[in-house]
């Protein structure tokens, strides 16, 4: 009898195991996660862009569970997968999205913020043909002398940046512009941007330093700088770099002599300011502050819902970044890369994911995101904790973007 | 041209000063106890990130006080539970554990704090230049050299006028002998790599008023620290000194005539230094 009722224990614990493996065995997990259609984010976690790098992914994620509530991609689920690209190392950058496509089987690939990470990662979407969004690499190539059909880009490029602060700058701060830069792709192309926009204004330019990226004490580029006698001093680095260059120009009292200034700053960064330090004229890309404009307090306050702050612009590129790859393929009804880029072609974000008081869209024959871009002033203290920035000024996209020629593309389609 | 030139030499010394302060505490541990902390620059961090934590309840000059002392009992319990395991062994082991360290303190205190920037203050008084023309000269960092000088002197009195100066000396020259004549070295050097934390956690207090407190403070920081050590001489505390000094105005010097060369221009020193004198300045012969 013992051994009947040992082996019907038995019996009943093998059914249970088998019932458990059913649903938890890993074949199983597999075979279901390759029904998911697959968004792999690049990105930095690590390192002088982390703050930002975290706030696209928060947009991402926000995207994310939006699109899975109304449905998912082509009916299917959607699902993030994240990997550290490192701040500022390329060969990190380009083994992870390598995992992405070759082993993670994606089909859409995000990243990255440091424009040089960004340009290697499109070299490899190019090789491998999938469709690559780029939220918030700003170095003109990526959209210009080398885009691809299948690379896309949220943020602005440089020249586009350029563009729409000089002629309020040289307005309100004077001609001579000095130029303090990071020493790599992003900089150096801001850098060219500005003094063309500059040159076409009728400033110039008395100097410039590059400054290696991760640099802690300006004091040494400060003194130079305040030497050549400038009206304006041309901040162009970011990050943490932008908190300790303002910082010590603060503490020098140069706000007092001369107008400081930059083209693109950002809420992490004025964050990350005391007050003293909030000035100068900039660009910011996107604002949550924006009253009167359909759907922005919407994604304000959901973004307020998952982290108890403002979305910056970060955020949003993250959050448009992955919602271009749901609009994408819902609307080609195909997850093929070229069916999908086709389908981005001159196509108008829908107002409740441009969130801008004229829309963005996707230049057709470049794959530039031309949105709205506001110029303003940092404010030590404005009409929240969190508001910043003081928009003087929102400029319409096509006016900053230039023409298709100036931006040097010449795309060639897979035949 | 002649006075950016002044300008950035005298700055120079003021940048170097503060590297100085950093390159101490990681000399004097290497000194006595032969490791070469690579989480220097983590206790940095997290002495500015305590300082500006404590704030808000002990104000600027609390902070000051209190943040490097608590950064050091951080410092004596990594000791007693981590380091001391390795002592005796190849150096390669601790450097492999505080290179780990460093990592997780980066990665700790992002966790903790967020991984932007926090906005720190320092009182309002100390923040002008102190003359127009030398603007370079902000009360706050004339506040920081007289921190320094005092934190110096300091040390140097400790090293050469009291019994646990003159333990940690006698040791560094030979633990051995100095253990036989009965001296605790565990105890030893465990106060000493608390008194070189220290100077991490002040380094790290004064260097959030001028910089951003964000988690990759620390190693940002910590290289100028390594190069000074070298430049200056292994095993030689005034030679860690000048080393710092060295680098500070040989940066700044570089800023006017090759910018982008600012950082490269201390690499360049060192390896100068390690192919002509590989002992340092002021080095021993022998030491490593």
């Amino acid at each position: 009898m013992n051994d009947i009722k040992f082996s019907r224990r038995s019996l009943v614990k093998a059914a249970a195991l088998a019932g458990v493996a059913q649903v938890a065995s890993p074949f199983v997990l597999t075979a279901r996660a390759a029904d998911n259609v697959k968004i792999g984010l690049d990105n930095p976690l690590t390192g002088t862009y982390a703050a930002v790098g975290k706030n696209e992914l928060i947009g991402c994620q926000l995207a994310i569970e939006q699109i899975n509530a109304k449905g998912g991609i082509l009916g299917r689920k959607a699902e993030l997968l994240v990997e550290d690209s490192t701040s500022g190392d390329a060969g990190t950058a380009v083994q992870k999205a390598r995992k992405l496509i070759d082993r993670d089987k994606i089909d859409f690939l995000l990243g990255n913020v440091n424009s040089a990470l960004a340009l290697a990662m499109a070299g490899v979407a190019a090789e491998k043909g999938v469709l690559h969004i780029v939220p918030g690499g700003h170095t003109d190539a990526i959209t210009g002398a080398t885009c691809h059909w299948n690379v896309f880009r949220v943020c602005n490029t440089t020249q586009m940046e350029a563009n729409a602060v000089t002629p309020s700058l040289i307005k309100n701060a004077g001609k001579k512009w000095y130029y303090i830069t990071p020493d790599y792709a992003f900089g150096h192309t801001l850098q060219a941007g500005l003094e063309k926009a500059c040159a076409k204004n009728g400033g110039t330019k008395v100097g410039g330093d590059l400054t290696p990226l991760g640099t802690t004490d300006f004091s040494s580029y400060l003194i130079k700088a305040q030497a050549a006698n400038p009206d304006v001093i041309i901040f162009l680095t970011q990050g943490d770099d932008m908190v300790n260059a303002l910082k010590q120009a603060v503490q020098f009292g140069l706000d007092k002599k001369v107008h400081l200034a930059g083209a693109q700053q950002e809420l992490e960064a004025l964050e990350g300011l005391p007050p003293e330090a909030r000035i100068g004229t900039w660009v910011f890309e996107w604002y949550w502050n924006q009253p009167g404009v359909p759907h922005v307090a919407e994604f304000v306050a959901e973004i307020k819902k998952k982290t108890g702050r403002v979305p910056t612009a970060r955020t949003w590129f993250g959050f448009a970044s992955t919602w271009t790859c749901a609009l994408a393929a819902n609307g080609a009804k195909s997850l093929k890369a070229v069916d999908m880029a086709k389908h981005l072609q001159d196509f108008h974000l829908p107002p409740e994911i441009a969130l801008m008081p004229d829309g963005a869209f996707y230049r057709k024959g470049q794959n530039q995101l031309i949105p709205n871009l506001y110029v303003g002033h940092a404010q030590a203290k404005g009409s929240a904790p969190d508001d910043l920035f003081k928009v003087t000024d929102v400029v319409k996209g096509p006016d900053a973007a230039g023409t298709l020629e100036e931006s040097g593309c010449k795309m060639t389609w897979p035949a | 041209m002649t006075q950016v030139v002044l300008f950035n030499v005298f700055n120079g010394l003021i940048v170097g000063a503060f590297y100085a302060l950093m390159a101490l505490g990681l000399s004097l541990i290497m000194n006595l106890s032969g490791v070469i902390n690579f989480a220097h620059g983590g206790f940095l961090a997290i002495g500015g990130y305590l300082a500006f934590t404590l704030m808000p309840y002990v104000g600027f000059w609390g902070g000051l006080v209190l943040a490097p002392i608590l950064t050091a009992v951080l410092g004596l319990i990594v000791e007693r539970v981590l380091v001391r395991r390795l002592y005796g062994r190849d150096p390669l082991y601790s450097l492999l554990l505080t290179f780990g360290l460093a990592f997780m303190f980066e990665d700790g205190t992002r966790f903790i704090w967020g991984a932007q920037s926090l906005p720190y203050q320092v009182p309002g008084w100390l923040l002008s230049p102190l003359s127009s023309d030398y603007f370079f000269l902000t009360g706050y960092r004339l506040f920081m050299v007289v921190i320094v000088a005092l934190a110096v002197a300091g040390l140097f009195y400790i090293l050469n006028r009291t019994r646990l100066g003159m333990r940690i000396r006698a040791g560094t020259l030979d633990l051995e002998t100095v253990s036989v004549l009965g001296v605790n070295v565990r105890v030893l050097r465990n106060m000493n790599f608390g008194l070189g934390i220290y100077l991490a956690g002040l380094a790290g207090v004064l260097a959030v008023g001028q910089l951003g407190l964000q988690p990759t403070i620390g190693s940002s920081l910590i290289m100028p620290s390594f190069v000074a050590i070298i430049v200056g001489g292994l095993g030689s505390l005034p030679g860690t000194l000048l080393g710092g000094l060295l680098i500070g105005v040989a940066s700044g010097v570089t800023t006017v005539f090759f910018p982008s060369a600012t950082e490269a221009v201390m690499y360049v020193m060192m390896a100068a230094v390690l192919l002509v004198r590989p002992r340092g300045l002021l080095g021993e012969e022998g030491r490593f």
